[in-house]
C-alpha cells in the first residue's frame, strides 16, 4: 500500500509541477480534493472495501496524504497569489491619478532671464539691479543723445516730469557700471524697459531686454563678436549662425545689427524669417568713445562692447508664440505650457 | 526712404539683380525692408539710419554702391551759369541769425509756365511716396530725391519787396503754412520773411501766401543750410515733419546748395520754361570748413581686431568721397566730405573702414575675463523664492508696471506719492504701480473668466512711489493669491477651499525655505483693500513687512470675484536682508526626545499666539517643539470655549530625560495655562 502512496504522491507532485497560475491550481485541487470525484475522495471510499486490520493505516496514511496535498496547493497558491499581488491586480486600480502634487510654473521670461543671467555669471559678468524710473541723463544723455538727438525718435518715451522718464532700455548699464566700477568691467543688466507703444500683437509699452557692457585694455569688436556667439549659442541652439552687419546706435561706433539663422528653417527661408534665412535678433557695437569719457573711462587706455537684446521677442521665437500680450494676460493656460 | 531701380541706374551701372543690390546694401548698413516690383519696376525700400542723412537721396544710395562696387559715378547736368543776362528781378538775402542759418542761396527765374510736370517725373515722385502738385513744386520735390537737400520755391511776385530775410520769430508770432494750419511760434524757432512778414518756417514748411499757384511765372528758388538741432526742435514743438525737417534735422550737406540749385534750374528751363532773371546769390558769410579727423591704423586694428593694410585703408576711405592726407606711418588726417554729416570722431572713420572690410570677416575671439561673475543682492534671493512658490504650487505672473485711476481709488497705497506719467497712453496706464496686487487681482479675474478657479499665483517685480522729499522710491516687492482649492481638485484629496491659514502656511513655508530670521503673523488692522476679519501683518525684527488677508467682500464685489481670494504682499526688499542666516551644525541628539500630548479647553478670547509665547517664556530649555495637533470647537465642549490639543516634544541634549521631569515640565504647564489663561484639562 505504501508503493501506492508514493505513486499517488508523485503524481500529484507532477500535477502541481504543470500549474503556474491560480487557475491551474484550482484545477489541480478539484482534482485531487473535490468532494464528490476528487482522487483522494475516491481512494479514501475503498476504504470500506479494505480487510478491517488494514483500514486504520490505510486510513492514516490517506489522512497525512490528503494534509500533504491541501498544504502543498495552499503553499503554491499563496505563492502565486503573492505574484500576482505583487503585480498588482488585485489589490487596486494603479491607473488613478497620484497624490495631487501641484507644481506652479515660473513665467516664460522670468525663465529666460534666469536662464541669461547664468550664462552672464558664468562668463564672470557682475549683475546689476537698476532703477527702471530713471533720469534723462542716464537713459540719453550720457549715451550720446542729447536733447534734440534725431535717434530718440526711435523711443518714444514715457515721462513724469522734463527729466525724469521711465527708461526706454536697459542700455542705462552702461553708464551705471562705468559710474560703479573701474575696468575691467563686465556688466548685464536684465529687466523691464518701457516705450510708449500702444499694446498689439507685436507691440507692448512695457517690454523686456537684456544689456551688456565689457570695458577692459585691447577690448576688439572681434572680443563682441566671439562673446555674441557663445550667448546666442547657448540661448537658442548650438548650430545656429550670426550674422553681423552695420547699424546704427548712438551710443556704440562701430555699431552692428546682429542676426542669426532663422531658428525655424535653418536658413532655408520661410514665412518666419520673411524668405531671408535671418532674424534680426539684437544691436551691439563697440562702445562709443564719448560714452566712455563721459563715464571717466580713459578712451585711449580702454575700448569696449555692449550689447541689447529683447527678451521676450526670444521667448516670441524659441516658443512660437504668436502674441506678446499672451505674457501679461497671465492666463494660466498660457503660463502652464511653460 | 523707396529706391526704383530703374532711376537709380541714372546714376550708375547696376550689373546685379534687384535682390542682390538688396543684399549689398543691406549688409553695408543701409537694410532693405523690402523690394516691390511697380510697372515691372523693382522698387528698394531702404531702412536709412539717422546718423545717415546723406543717403536720403538717390545720389548718396548711388555713392554708396558706387564704392561698394568700384564703379563710377554718373554726375547728373546742371545749369552751368547762374547769371541772369539782365537782372529783371532785384532781389535781396539778409540772414540775421547766422547761427541758426549759416548758409542761404537763392535763384530768381522767370517765364514760368506752370503746368503738370511730365508724366516720367511724376511716375517716379510717386514710386518714391510722393504726390505730384506741380511742374514747379514737382522738380524741387525732385531735386530733393536726387540730391537729398531740401528746396524751396516762392512765388517771387507774392514777396514784398524782393526781399528774404532770415531771422528768429517774435514770441506768439502767427503764420499760416502751406498745409492751411494757423501755427503760433516762438522765439526759438527760425523764419524766413519777406519785406512784409513770414514766408516760410526755415527746413519745415513754406507759407500759404507765397505758395506757387497756377498764375505763377516768376519764382524765387531757396537752397540753405539750417543748424539740425534748430530744425529738429521747431518740427518737434509744431508737432510738424515734412521730408525738408526730416533731412535739416539729421544734417545736411552746407556744401550741397550751390549744386542743388544748379540742377533745379537746369530741370525748371528744360521742363517748365524758365530764364534766369535773377543771378544766384549766396549768402554765406563763414564757410563751414570740413571736419578733418586723425586717423591711426594701429588704433583701427586695435578696435577692430584685424590688421589691415594702408592701401587698403587710404582706398576705402577715398571710395567714399574722404580725402586722407598721410601724416606718417599708419597715421593720416583725414577730411570727410561735407555731406557726412555724422563724421565726428576716429571712431566712425573706423567704423567706414569695418564696413568695407566686411564685419563678416572679422575673426570671432573670446576676451580674458578678468573677473568672477557676481549675482545681484536682490536677484538671488529672488530666484530662490521663485523657485520656492513654484514648488508650493503658485504659477509666476507678470503684469504691467502700469496703474489706472481706479486701481490707486482701491488700492490706495499706504504712504507717500504715485507717479504720474506726464504723457501715458490710457487712462488705465496713467500712473506706475504702487501695488502688485491689483495686477495679482486682474488675473485672478482673467482665469476666472476662463473656468479655471482653483488658482495661485506670485509675482515678484518693482512698485513704485515717490517719497515724502519727492525722491522716487522702487522698491522690490512680492505678492502672492490663492482662491478655489488652489490648484484642481483629486480623488485622493478633494482639496480643502483657500483660507488664511493656507496663505499664512505658504508664507511662512516660503520663509523658513529662505532661512529668514523668526518671523510672526500677527493680526493688524487691514489696508484698504483686506477683508478685517482676516488680515494680519507679517512682523520680523520688530518691522511690518508685509500684510495677508482676505481681499475686501466690497472689492471682490466690484470685480465680480465668485470666490474668496486670499492675498499677501510683501516688501521683499525690505525682507532681504533677513534672509539667508548663516548656518551653524548642531550635534545631533543622542538621546531619545520624549512627546506629550495635552488636551485643553479655553475660552474663545484665548488666542493660541498667547498661549504660545506664554509657554516659551517659562524657559524650559528642554521644549524642543511645541505644535497644535488639533482645534475642537462643538458640542462637546461648553459654549464660547474651544478645545485645543498641544504636542510637546522634550528633549535633554545631556541624557535621557526621566519621567518624573517631563511629568514637573507637564506641570508647570498646566498650572500657567489654569493660572493665567483659565485652561481646563479635556
Amino acid at each position: 500500500m505504501s508503493g501506492s502512496f508514493e505513486e499517488l504522491r508523485r503524481h500529484f507532485e507532477e500535477d502541481l509541477t504543470r500549474a503556474s497560475s491560480l487557475d491551474d491550481v484550482k484545477r489541480v485541487r478539484d482534482k485531487w480534493l473535490a468532494r464528490d470525484n476528487g482522487i483522494i475522495t475516491g481512494e479514501m471510499k475503498r476504504l470500506r472495501d479494505l480487510p478491517k486490520e488494514e483500514r486504520p493505516a490505510f486510513g492514516q496514511g490517506m489522512n497525512q496524504l490528503r494534509a500533504q496535498v491541501e498544504s502543498r496547493i495552499e503553499e503554491l497558491r499563496a505563492a502565486l497569489q503573492a505574484a500576482e499581488d505583487l503585480r498588482g491586480r488585485k489589490r487596486s486600480d494603479l491607473t488613478r491619478p497620484g497624490y495631487p502634487f501641484a507644481l506652479g510654473t515660473l513665467h516664460p521670461i522670468r525663465q529666460l532671464q534666469e536662464e541669461i543671467e547664468a550664462i552672464f555669471v558664468s562668463l564672470g559678468f557682475t549683475v546689476f539691479d537698476l532703477p527702471e524710473v530713471e533720469t534723462d541723463y542716464y537713459n540719453f544723455e550720457a549715451l550720446n543723445m542729447p536733447r534734440l538727438h534725431p535717434a530718440r525718435d526711435a523711443q518714444d518715451t514715457f515721462y513724469f516730469d522734463d527729466n525724469l522718464l521711465l527708461r526706454t532700455h536697459c542700455s542705462t548699464v552702461q553708464v551705471h557700471a562705468m559710474e560703479s566700477m573701474k575696468p575691467p568691467i563686465r556688466a548685464v543688466n536684465i529687466g523691464k524697459a518701457y516705450r510708449r507703444d500702444a499694446f498689439d500683437a507685436t507691440h507692448s509699452p512695457m517690454f523686456n531686454q537684456v544689456d551688456v557692457l565689457v570695458v577692459d585694455a585691447g577690448i576688439t569688436m572681434g572680443d563682441l563678436k566671439g562673446t555674441l556667439e557663445i550667448f546666442l549659442k547657448r540661448v537658442f541652439q548650438q548650430d545656429i549662425r550670426m550674422r553681423l552687419r552695420p547699424g546704427y546706435f548712438p551710443f556704440v561706433e562701430p555699431g552692428a545689427e546682429v542676426d542669426i539663422s532663422c531658428i525655424f528653417c535653418s536658413g532655408s527661408g520661410c514665412r518666419i524669417c520673411k524668405q531671408s534665412g535671418w532674424i534680426e535678433i539684437l544691436g551691439a557695437g563697440m562702445v562709443h568713445p564719448k560714452v566712455l569719457r563721459i563715464s571717466g573711462v580713459d578712451d585711449a587706455r580702454y575700448s569696449g562692447f555692449a550689447w541689447g537684446m529683447g527678451i521676450d521677442r526670444v521667448a516670441i521665437l524659441k516658443y512660437g508664440v504668436d502674441d506678446i500680450r499672451l505674457f501679461f494676460e497671465n492666463d494660466l493656460r498660457f503660463l502652464n505650457q511653460f | 526712404m523707396k529706391i526704383s531701380i530703374e532711376w537709380l541706374r541714372e546714376y550708375l551701372d547696376l550689373p546685379e539683380s534687384a535682390e542682390q543690390l538688396a543684399l549689398i546694401l543691406t549688409m553695408a548698413g543701409h537694410v532693405v525692408e523690402s523690394i516691390t516690383e511697380i510697372a515691372g519696376d523693382p522698387v528698394l525700400e531702404v531702412e536709412i539710419t539717422s546718423n545717415r542723412p546723406d543717403c536720403l537721396s538717390y545720389l548718396g544710395i548711388a555713392r554708396e554702391i558706387a564704392a561698394l562696387y568700384g564703379t563710377k559715378l554718373r554726375t547728373p547736368r546742371t545749369a552751368k551759369m547762374l547769371r541772369a543776362r539782365q537782372e529783371r528781378a532785384e532781389y535781396h538775402i539778409e540772414i540775421r541769425d547766422r547761427d541758426l542759418c549759416p548758409r542761404y542761396v537763392g535763384l530768381v527765374l522767370d517765364g514760368i509756365r506752370i503746368g503738370p510736370s511730365p508724366d516720367w517725373m511724376q511716375r517716379r515722385l510717386a514710386a518714391s511716396g510722393m504726390r505730384p502738385v506741380n511742374s514747379i513744386v514737382d522738380i524741387t520735390n525732385y531735386v530733393l530725391l536726387e540730391y537729398g537737400h531740401p528746396l524751396h520755391a516762392f512765388d517771387f511776385d507774392k514777396l514784398h519787396e524782393g526781399r528774404i530775410i532770415v531771422g528768429r520769430a517774435r514770441q506768439g508770432q502767427k503764420m499760416e503754412t502751406l498745409d492751411g494750419i494757423e501755427r503760433e511760434l516762438d522765439s526759438e524757432m527760425l523764419l524766413i520773411n519777406d519785406g512784409a512778414g513770414p514766408v516760410a518756417i526755415a527746413g519745415v514748411m513754406g507759407g500759404r501766401d507765397s505758395e506757387i499757384s497756377d498764375t505763377t511765372t516768376r519764382v524765387l528758388l531757396e537752397c540753405a543750410y539750417f543748424q539740425p538741432a534748430s530744425v529738429r526742435r521747431t518740427s518737434k514743438k509744431l508737432g510738424l515733419s515734412t521730408e525738408a525737417s526730416y533731412r535739416f534735422e539729421r544734417g545736411a550737406d552746407w556744401d550741397g546748395p550751390p549744386a542743388a540749385i544748379a540742377r533745379t534750374c537746369y530741370w525748371i528751363r528744360r521742363l517748365a520754361g524758365g530764364q534766369i532773371a535773377g543771378s544766384l546769390q549766396d549768402v554765406y558769410p563763414e564757410p563751414i570748413a570740413p571736419v578733418r579727423i586723425g586717423l591711426r591704423r594701429d588704433r583701427a586694428e586695435a578696435l577692430l581686431g584685424v590688421s589691415l593694410t594702408p592701401e587698403f585703408i587710404g582706398s576705402t576711405l577715398k571710395s567714399l568721397h574722404f580725402k586722407p592726407v598721410r601724416q606718417g606711418k599708419g597715421q593720416w588726417l583725414v577730411q570727410c566730405p561735407t555731406f557726412r554729416a555724422d563724421m565726428e570722431l576716429e571712431a566712425d572713420l573706423i567704423e567706414e573702414v569695418a564696413r568695407f572690410y566686411g564685419y563678416q570677416r572679422i575673426p570671432a575671439t573670446i576676451p580674458a575675463s578678468r573677473s568672477a561673475g557676481q549675482s545681484s543682492a536682490v536677484h538671488s534671493p529672488e530666484q530662490a523664492t521663485r523657485h520656492i512658490m513654484r514648488g508650493l504650487g503658485f504659477s509666476e505672473i507678470m503684469s504691467l508696471s502700469f496703474a489706472g485711476e481706479q486701481d490707486q481709488r482701491r488700492f490706495p497705497p499706504p504712504e507717500g506719492q504715485s507717479l504720474e506719467i506726464r504723457n501715458p497712453l490710457t487712462e488705465e496706464t496713467r500712473f506706475l504701480r504702487a501695488s502688485l496686487v491689483p495686477g495679482l487681482v486682474k488675473a485672478v479675474k482673467c482665469n476666472f473668466n476662463h473656468n479655471q478657479y482653483q488658482v495661485q499665483l506670485f509675482e515678484i517685480a518693482k512698485i513704485f512711489r515717490r517719497g515724502a522729499d519727492g525722491a522716487v522710491c522702487e522698491r522690490n516687492t512680492l505678492a502672492m493669491a490663492g482662491t478655489g482649492t488652489g490648484a484642481g481638485r483629486s480623488w485622493l484629496d478633494p482639496g480643502a477651499e483657500y483660507d488664511f491659514y493656507r496663505l499664512k502656511g505658504a508664507v511662512l513655508a516660503l520663509l523658513a525655505g529662505l532661512r529668514c530670521a523668526p518671523a510672526e503673523v500677527v493680526p493688524a488692522p487691514p489696508p484698504a483693500w483686506l477683508n478685517e476679519a482676516s488680515s494680519a501683518a507679517l512682523m520680523i525684527d520688530g518691522k511690518c513687512l508685509g500684510v495677508l488677508g482676505a481681499l475686501h467682500p466690497a472689492l471682490a464685489e466690484e470685480y465680480k470675484l465668485k470666490q474668496t481670494v486670499h492675498i499677501a504682499e510683501i516688501d521683499f526688499q525690505g525682507l532681504c536682508p533677513y534672509l539667508f542666516s548663516p548656518i551653524r551644525f548642531q550635534p545631533l541628539a543622542r538621546f531619545p526626545s520624549v512627546e506629550r500630548d495635552l488636551s485643553i479647553t479655553v475660552s474663545r478670547e484665548v488666542s493660541y499666539g498667547a498661549l504660545r509665547r506664554a509657554i516659551l517664556d517659562l524657559g524650559i530649555g528642554e521644549l524642543a517643539a511645541l505644535e497644535l495637533t488639533d482645534v475642537y470647537e462643538g458640542d462637546q465642549i461648553p459654549a464660547g470655549r474651544v478645545g485645543m490639543t498641544l504636542r510637546f516634544t522634550f528633549l535633554d541634549r545631556e541624557g535621557t530625560l526621566v519621567i518624573d521631569r517631563v511629568q514637573r515640565f507637564s506641570d508647570n504647564v498646566v498650572r500657567l495655562l489654569r493660572e493665567s489663561f483659565g485652561a481646563e484639562l479635556r
